[in-house]
């Protein structure tokens, strides 16, 4: 589903590499945790993997038809990620000017999907996360394990391949956070898709199918 | 796409609701002023045009004298109707009167009923079953019903129409049912009329039908080099293109005033969605991530822009129909200008122009919009989901390098002053004053960085260097804020002063132009004989009197009439009565007739003085000597003086219209000379008036003719406050985590709130003083190369420095008061909340 | 004849104009015009020029134009200037006082076509001119003079009209022929309606015809009338029929009729001269008009007797249009509707020439001529 080949990275302002080499493959249904000190270059893989940041070299080839999104144009980075990947971001960023369903929705009109199949699928996913009734919230009357429930919804909402999460429940408090990580993996799980999961926690890293680690001589 | 396009523009007008309602009010406000102007403009052309199409009918040609003392001669009408190619010549003599004791002067034009009716359709008249006369040919006279209205004239009443001495008395015979509500016309048989008041053997005019076949151009041709030389042979086409050159210049100038509130309408859009890019940076990011490309980043921010244009321009179409209503109901169509003298005349909205208007709002607000979309579309996606809005993607340059800019624009600017004028219309002047806002806007952050990055100095309290350097560290945002104020007041200062020069050179102009303490004037007529031998008499208190003729001349059929003032001046000394831009020059021989010309006729014509040059005068071409160039603020189409004796010497008949009197010394208040004249004034209906009355009277209408220019710069500076306001505020949300940081580490509220007022201040500080300087270039622009070229009079730069620098002043109060309200917004952030947030 | 319509009608101005106009024509005035008297001796060509005195004076040429030597007679034409002193503005003193007016029809018969017709009208002096002592009159470019030349005599026509012009030089081949005793031509029982009258019978045509821009060069025959007089109509009349052919040998015919509302003939009178110059006069009751054809106008209903049968003395000539549809509506002075037309005669005589119906399209406008007589 990933597969990550002689990525190498310089460090954007010295001239050091921040990695070099890294190979990385992630199958269908497997959720991956990524671990590693601060300032390692945990986020700056993520992004090179979405597309937000260029590689110095390699390639990462994304989904069945595993195109490399490092030779894609920006403009195609943004319609693979449309289509094929799910963000869950430990800031939540859930967007305050929409409500919860239009929140949700953002990745399908990005897709393309027909406006008459949002309100069934969001209002499914609202309540696979447990969030049934709240679809025209607004964000801000939302605590933060309502939000990052919601952003889990919108990261699935449009049946990714691939979930990028960046340490998603660093904001949360443990007996939330618990709630939050085993909600992702549920639904995670249930179409298969596959995860690659940022993390500081020793505890999501476990519930993971395999935890690689990321030092500065590469993954482990 | 288009859902999530629209999700997000209805979430930013909900969360910006202020912001967004002040550029779409600006944006109307350009469009309505526009567009009220277009409308009344072409409004009252259409009445000119109408009335004219009355009168005159529709000639292909039309055969007139160049003097207005002149006339045709019935044997050149006689020889042109010979023509085969002219299917009806038909002549007219046109006169102004007054009927009985009525001080209303009356157009009176003298028909041929039998050659009218083909060219002049409007101006038959319907014959009265009450008229005690048989037909028009028996004499009697037909009233236009505006005209009957206002002197309450009935058919078969007997009525005396009075020119000067001649007068005839007559009978409203009927009615002109096809002339206009507004014309105030008698008609009457050509016949009559040349029996009571002349010309002997002539008429005014001649129009003529030429046969279908004959192509009207090539015949005009080939007849003008055969007509005497006093004639001329005009088409219809020059009297529409007399008609608006009249007013041309005037209504580019208040076009371009309105074009400077539609910029300001654009700037006020560019603060507002730079700060919603700012904003919403981290959100747009966002976006990015999951997926929105990049075009569509960019596209959203101009769609924005757009959807605050669109309902902007409409609603400034509303306005603008509102406007225009009011001010033709209130000023007449000429906005106080003085060009048309008719009632409010109708409006009637063609969809092209507003549909042109339309664009032009939605082009403001997209111009606007363009370089915070470019930004957008700029963002660095990771780094912006994280930090949040960078002010300048790519490499920063240091401030000196961006002085090369600055400096090329002035070069620029300079050189577009030279340039002659394009179309008769300043264009390359109004460049130039674009051009000087640019300079000043593209130079406030470098002027920001400097001020402020030497003022924010180490040892100053907290709030006060937090500002410092706040400014000195975002001169984008700084830049944004001052531009709206930049752009206001220098518009603002460049007009106060240009209209400050204007009117103490008008003043110096008027002592120059009325030298004695009495005026008396007849309109159009000659003064009456009786009057003239009167003040002859050695009992008349008068020390001295001046007599002028006034009348006017064609020197090019497509402009408005040249001014010909016969005036009793010697011609060794003009210099006593006229104020001479330059020297004066005296004519090679005594023989040559010597003319001095005002300064628009030097400019339009190119008249150069000491050149000699054939002036159509008095039926012939005349060799005048071209003695000099005086200064004249009033006649804006050129007008020329010539002495009573050349004039008299060429054969002219001189009929005095306006005398200049001097009361005996005795005399000093004028009683006993206004009390020898009030018999004739009275019978006659002149008019009387002392030199101060004249002198209030033109400086009223002076401030008149400006009044539209003050309301405009007072939006303008309203937009540019609006704009510094929305920036700030903006700035402060912006800040909020930085704000929010300050407020946990122990600052006070108030010391928040002082210290964005203060950031206010400084920045209003830098956009006026900028302003400043950009509105004395402009003015300077305006004085010395836009008056000139569009009304072809010049006047020294006088900068009222202190209505100027009080100006500055006030604004800078208001514009502390503005950041008061961005203020407030700092202190009513969530600092915890904010800071939770934040990562 | 025809031209009496305008003896009526002074003024020509747009209709709505005209009810003031037949006021001031209906008005007592105090201007006394000349009477019309037998034994006056005409003096020409100074009695070719106006009679400016006269209440109203025409000019009036007619015939026929071929385009090629060989060709028979195909295209009809017809000029007339009118001067009129309606009695308006007498006591002016200015040149452009609308005491004198003048006003000209154009037609042209074109055989298979409709007739087509322009008109003028001007005060004298201003676009108009006339001339007292020859003939000479004049609205713009539109023309009637005469010359003389090494070789004779000549008349000049010239038209100028969107629709046709022409320039024409009219050659006498015959002497004038003064109508009735000497020019003194009675149109009435009453002796104050008459008119001075002179003919000109069988002049030679040349010169060129352009129509829709096309220039041909045309000969013929014409018929030239000079008319002058202050009151022609009498009170009962409501129409006339009146003829003047050119015959082709040479001799001249001159007819025409009074009729009254009943169509009955009130005045009749006729002329022949023959090619060698023998003049025959034919008193009222030796003349008779009977209508053989009618032709109906399918734009006013009018039944015009195109086809007449007309008697004088021991002669009949039988009339037989080019055209039958030769009905003309002009509109100035007034608007007047009537049948002139160019025509074949046969009979007792065979010829060409003109013949004139009017007052069949309903009731002509001769209602003030009453009043204009009344005056006289």
């Amino acid at each position: 589903m990933l597969t990550v080949a002689g990525l190498a990275k310089r460090h954007a302002l010295a001239s050091r590499p921040l990695f070099s080499d890294l190979a990385l493959t992630i199958a269908a249904g497997e959720i991956v945790a990524l671990v590693g000190e601060s300032g390692i270059g945990k986020s700056t893989l993520l992004n090179c993997i979405a597309g937000l940041e260029t590689p110095d070299s390699g390639s990462i080839r994304i989904g069945p038809q595993a195109l490399d999104i490092v030779r894609l144009d920006e403009a195609a980075r943004a319609v693979l990620r449309a289509h094929r990947i799910g963000f869950v971001f430990q800031a939540f960023h859930v967007l305050p000017t929409l409500s919860v369903a239009q929140n949700i929705a953002v990745p399908l009109l990005l897709c393309g999907v027909p406006l008459a199949e949002h309100a069934p699928r969001t209002q499914a996913l609202l309540e696979r996360v447990g969030l049934a009734g709240f679809a025209d919230r607004w964000p801000a009357s939302l605590s933060g394990g309502e939000l990052q429930r919601v952003a889990i919804a919108r990261a699935l909402v449009h049946r990714p391949a691939l979930i990028l999460a960046d340490e998603p429940t660093g904001n949360l408090d443990p007996r939330t956070a618990d709630e939050v990580l085993a909600l992702l993996l549920d639904r995670v799980r249930e179409p298969r898709a596959s995860a690659l999961i940022v993390t500081h926690s020793q505890q999501v890293a476990q519930c993971c199918d395999r935890i690689v680690t990321l030092t500065a001589d590469g993954l482990r | 796409m288009k859902t999530l396009a629209w999700w997000l523009i209805r979430a930013q007008f909900r969360t910006r609701r202020a912001a967004t309602l002040l550029s779409m009010l600006a944006i109307a406000l350009g469009v309505a002023l526009g567009y009220a102007i277009h409308l009344i403009n072409a409004a009252a052309l259409a009445d000119f045009a109408r009335a004219m199409q009355t009168v005159q009918g529709d000639p292909d040609a039309v055969i007139a004298a160049r003097d207005s003392a002149g006339s045709v001669a019935l044997a050149s009408i006689n020889d042109i109707a010979r023509d085969p190619a002219v299917m009806v010549i038909a002549p007219v003599i046109e006169t102004r009167v007054r009927v009985d004791q009525a001080r209303l002067l009356v157009r009176l034009i003298g028909i041929d009923v039998f050659s009218a009716a083909a060219v002049m359709p409007r101006l038959l008249p319907r014959h009265s079953e009450r008229a005690l006369t048989g037909s028009i040919f028996d004499g009697g006279v037909y009233a236009s019903p505006a005209l009957r209205d206002k002197l309450g004239l009935q058919d078969g009443a007997p009525v005396t129409l009075r020119r000067g001495d001649q007068q005839w008395s007559t009978r409203i015979a009927g009615d002109l049912p096809a002339a206009g509500a507004d014309d105030l016309l008698l008609v009457a048989d050509i016949a009559w009329v040349q029996e009571h008041f002349g010309p002997d053997d002539a008429v005014s005019e001649g129009r003529v039908r030429l046969s279908p076949d004959t192509d009207p151009a090539r015949w005009r041709a080939t007849l003008t080099p055969q007509l005497p030389a006093g004639l001329l042979l005009r088409a219809a086409d020059d009297d529409n293109a007399r008609v608006s050159n009249l007013s041309r210049a005037y209504r580019v100038n208040l076009n371009v005033l309105a074009l400077v509130a539609l910029l300001t309408g654009a700037f006020l859009v560019f603060a507002t969605q730079l700060t919603a890019v700012a904003q919403r940076s981290t959100q747009f990011a966002l976006l990015g991530v999951l997926g929105l490309s990049p075009r569509m980043r960019l596209l959203q921010v101009l769609l924005e822009g757009l959807a605050i244009g669109v309902p902007g321009a409409l609603l400034g179409l509303g306005l603008g129909y509102a406007l225009a209503l009011a001010f033709t109901q209130l000023l007449g169509g000429d906005l106080g200008g003085g060009y048309f003298a008719t009632s409010a005349p109708l409006l009637v909205p063609q969809p092209l122009p507003a549909l042109a208007f339309l664009a032009l709002g939605c082009g403001a607000s997209l111009a606007g919009a363009c370089y915070p979309a470019y930004l957008n579309r700029m963002q660095p996606l990771a780094q912006a989901l994280k930090t949040g809005f960078a002010q300048r993607p790519g490499a920063a340059r240091a401030p000196h390098t961006r002085l090369w800019l600055p400096s090329l624009l002035a070069l620029a600017a300079l050189a577009l002053t030279q340039l002659p004028p394009l179309f008769e219309l300043p264009l390359a002047g109004y460049a130039a004053i674009a051009l000087v806002l640019v300079i000043g806007i593209s130079c406030a952050p470098v002027v920001t960085q400097y001020v402020f990055g030497y003022l924010a100095r180490p040892g100053l309290p907290a709030p006060q260097q937090i500002a410092l350097q706040n400014v000195a560290q975002a001169p984008l945002m700084a830049q944004v804020a001052a531009s709206g104020l930049i752009v206001s007041f220098a518009l603002t200062a460049s007009m106060v002063i240009m209209v400050s020069s204007f009117r103490v050179a008008v003043d110096h102009w008027l002592d120059a132009v009325l030298p004695a303490p009495l005026y008396l004037r007849s309109k159009a007529t000659p003064l009456p004989q009786e009057l003239l031998q009167a003040l002859l008499r050695p009992d008349a208190p008068f020390a001295r009197i001046e007599r002028t003729a006034h009348a006017s001349l064609t020197i090019d059929p497509q402009r408005p009439n040249v001014a010909l003032m016969v005036r009793e001046i010697e011609r060794g000394n003009p210099g006593a009565r006229l104020p001479f831009t330059g020297a004066v020059m005296t004519p090679p021989s005594d023989d040559l007739v010597v003319v001095w010309i005002s300064e628009p006729l030097h400019e339009i014509y190119g008249i150069q003085p000491g050149q000699t040059l054939r002036l159509p005068l008095l039926g012939g071409a005349v060799e005048v000597f071209v003695g000099g160039v005086w200064r004249d603020y009033s006649r804006q189409f050129g007008a020329l003086v010539i002495s009573r004796d050349d004039y008299l010497r060429l054969g002219g008949d001189f009929q005095p219209t306006d005398l200049a009197l001097w009361p005996l010394p005795a005399d000093a208040a004028g009683e006993a000379a206004g009390a020898w004249l009030a018999p004739y004034t009275s019978r006659y209906a002149l008019e009387l008036a002392d030199a101060a009355e004249i002198r209030q009277l033109s400086l009223s209408i002076f401030d008149k003719s400006f009044a539209v220019t003050y309301a405009l710069e007072a939006a303008a500076m309203l937009i540019g406050l609006f704009g510094l306001a929305v920036t700030l505020a903006a700035s402060v949300w912006l800040r909020a985590g930085e704000l929010a940081t300050l407020g946990a580490l122990g600052f006070s509220r108030r010391m928040l709130s002082r210290a964005v007022m203060l950031e206010g201040a400084l920045i209003a500080a830098v956009g006026l003083l900028i302003g400043l300087a950009c509105g004395i270039a402009i003015a300077a622009v305006l004085t010395q190369v836009v008056n000139p070229q569009a009304f072809h009079w010049r006047m020294p730069l006088d900068v009222p420095w202190s209505a100027v620098v009080f100006g500055a002043l006030a604004t800078l109060a208001a514009a502390v008061v503005a950041s008061h309200y961005a203020a407030r917004q700092a202190t009513r952030l969530p600092v915890a909340q904010v800071l939770a947030s934040a990562q | 004849m025809r031209r009496r319509i305008f003896l009526a009608t002074p003024l020509l101005l747009p209709t709505q104009l005209l009810a003031a106009a037949a006021a001031a024509a209906a008005s007592p005035s105090s201007l006394v015009y000349p009477p019309v008297v037998p034994g006056v001796r005409l003096v020409f060509p100074r009695d070719h020029g106006a009679h400016p005195n006269f209440r109203t004076e025409w000019w009036y040429v007619t015939g026929a134009l071929q385009t090629s030597p060989s060709g028979s007679a195909d295209i009809g034409f017809q000029l007339t200037f009118f001067r009129s002193r309606p009695g308006t503005a007498e006591a002016l003193h200015s040149p452009l006082a609308a005491s004198q007016m003048l006003f000209a029809h154009a037609a042209l018969t074109l055989p298979g076509d409709r007739l087509q017709h322009a008109e003028r009208a001007a005060r004298a002096n201003l676009g108009a001119s006339f001339s007292s002592l020859d003939c000479d009159v004049a609205i713009g470019a539109w023309r009637i003079y005469r010359q003389d030349t090494r070789s004779g005599e000549l008349l000049h026509l010239q038209v100028h009209s969107p629709q046709f012009s022409y320039d024409f030089t009219l050659t006498p081949s015959q002497p004038l022929l003064l109508q009735g005793d000497g020019g003194y031509s009675r149109k009435g029982h009453g002796p104050q309606l008459a008119s001075y009258y002179v003919s000109w019978p069988q002049l030679q045509v040349a010169g060129t015809l352009v129509r829709d821009g096309r220039r041909q060069v045309v000969s013929g025959r014409a018929w030239f009338d000079h008319e002058w007089s202050t009151a022609l109509l009498g009170d009962n009349a409501v129409g006339w029929d009146w003829l003047g052919i050119n015959l082709f040998d040479g001799g001249a015919v001159m007819a025409f009729r009074m009729r009254d509302a009943a169509g009955e003939t009130l005045y009749a009178h006729a002329t022949w001269r023959d090619a060698a110059g023998h003049l025959r006069q034919f008193a009222s009751a030796a003349v008779s008009f009977a209508p053989l054809r009618r032709w109906v106008s399918p734009r006013n209903g009018a039944s015009y007797p195109v086809e007449l049968e007309i008697r004088f003395g021991e002669y009949r000539l039988r009339t037989r249009p080019l055209l039958d549809d030769q009905e003309l509506s002009t509109r100035r002075p007034t608007p007047v509707v009537y049948w002139e037309g160019l025509v074949t005669v046969e009979g007792s005589f065979s010829g060409r020439g003109y013949l004139e119906m009017t007052g069949y399209a309903g009731r002509l406008r001769v209602a003030d001529h009453g009043a204009g007589v009344g005056a006289a």
